[in-house]
């Protein structure tokens, strides 16, 4: 009984799981569009995302609170999911998402799929 | 884990190397392992006061990514009695070196704060050390405020001059808050600091000013200054009252008193 009961489950559980990985991904590109809204039209998307911008401490200086908090929680984990930065800064996932990909939008961090997670880290190779 | 503790200042001339090493002296006479390193590029100094001029590796080269940490750091445990263990990484003091390291870019200073950060898995982690101090260069220059980012505990060396009492304020402000450090001051070179009395409203008016905790006091010793730098002072000299200021000190630390 119990043997049927978890195979019944099983597909609704992925069917869950890939409800959340395409509303995670639909997050991420609104992420984005709010971030091009708020700097002009699509034509700057070029100028935003900046491969060459380096993350070092005169930037974390010049940056507001908010981002210098995650920003400073990526440069100690070198390569973090979100869900990391949060438990590190005490602030909710969803929040550290939006920072994190405000980060990549601006050229300071690279993101990575793997799987249902995302992980953010600084692109050393290509800064230097 | 043990800790980064970055010895810092607004202006030169505050003490801060001799706090330093006399700092890094008294956790390895409590038995503690410290790594003293030198991040003063510009004006190099630890390779003088342990006077190891000889020295064939130093930490510029580690923040190239040319040597690993384990290659650099000197065992220099023979100069301090007890049980601890004392290593150091120094500075280039020769010209070329220091010209070359004032000439680097953001991105290599972004990959040198890599490099510090590293330090926590490679030495804290890994060596099992129980301090890793830095000993910085005065205001904000780069390599400072790398360490300042990568310490778990700041150091701020000041005096009583008026033009560094006003910077280090506004140092505090501007950089360590934003950097959100726990942060410890210690008032050096102080003149008439014998009676409790006059060291009590010092205290306070420290706390006033600065708004963050003080660590110590230092008044001027006589002592210290004839020395020259040739000894480590904690070490040579353990009745006098630098050294037992400089054991309150290590102790507040290790208690974790000063947040």
């Amino acid at each position: 009984m119990i043997k049927d009961q978890t195979l019944t489950k099983r597909p609704s559980l992925n069917i869950l799981e890939k409800i959340e990985e395409s509303l995670e991904r639909l997050n991420d590109k609104i992420e984005v569009m709010i971030e091009i809204q708020k700097t002009g039209n699509s034509n700057q998307r070029s100028t935003l995302a900046l491969p060459e911008a380096s993350l070092d401490v005169m930037t974390l200086l010049s940056m507001p609170d908010h981002l210098r908090k995650t920003a400073m929680s990526i440069c100690r984990c070198t390569r973090a999911t979100a869900e990391e930065i949060s438990q590190q800064t005490s602030r909710a996932r969803a929040v550290e998402s939006a920072y994190l990909n405000q980060l990549v939008i601006m050229g300071y961090l690279k993101k990575e799929r793997r799987g249902r997670k995302a992980y953010f880290f600084i692109d050393k190779e290509t800064q230097g | 884990m043990g800790k980064i503790i970055a010895i810092h200042s607004y202006k030169g001339g505050t003490g801060k190397t001799l706090l330093s090493v006399n700092l890094a002296a008294t956790f390895v006479k409590a038995g503690k392992k410290v790594a003293l390193i030198d991040l003063d590029f510009r004006a190099p100094s630890l390779f003088a006061i342990l006077k190891s001029e000889d020295a064939q590796v130093w930490f510029n080269d580690y923040l190239n990514n040319t040597s690993e940490v384990e290659t650099i750091l000197m065992d220099l445990s023979s100069k301090v009695s007890g049980e601890g263990k004392f290593y150091a990484g120094l500075a280039n003091p020769a010209t070329e070196a220091i010209r070359d390291m004032s000439s680097k870019d953001r991105k290599w200073e972004m990959r040198a704060l890599g490099r510090l950060l590293a330090l926590k898995e490679s030495l804290l982690a890994n060596q099992k050390f129980d301090y890793i101090i830095f000993d910085t260069s005065p205001g904000l220059q780069y390599s400072s405020i790398n360490a300042i980012v990568a310490a778990d505990f700041v150091v701020v060396a000041t005096t009583g001059d008026r033009s560094d009492v006003d910077g280090t304020k506004r140092m505090l402000k501007e950089l360590y808050n934003l950097f959100e450090k726990k942060t410890g001051l210690v008032l050096n070179k102080v003149l008439d600091a014998s009676a409790s009395a006059k060291k009590t409203e010092i205290a306070n008016k420290i706390k006033t000013a600065y708004h963050v905790p003080m660590l110590g006091m230092v008044p001027c010793f006589c002592e210290v200054l004839r020395a020259e730098g040739n000894l480590i002072f904690v070490q040579d000299k353990p009745d006098h009252p630098f050294t037992k200021i400089l054991s309150e000190m290590a102790k507040k630390i290790e208690d974790n008193e000063v947040n």
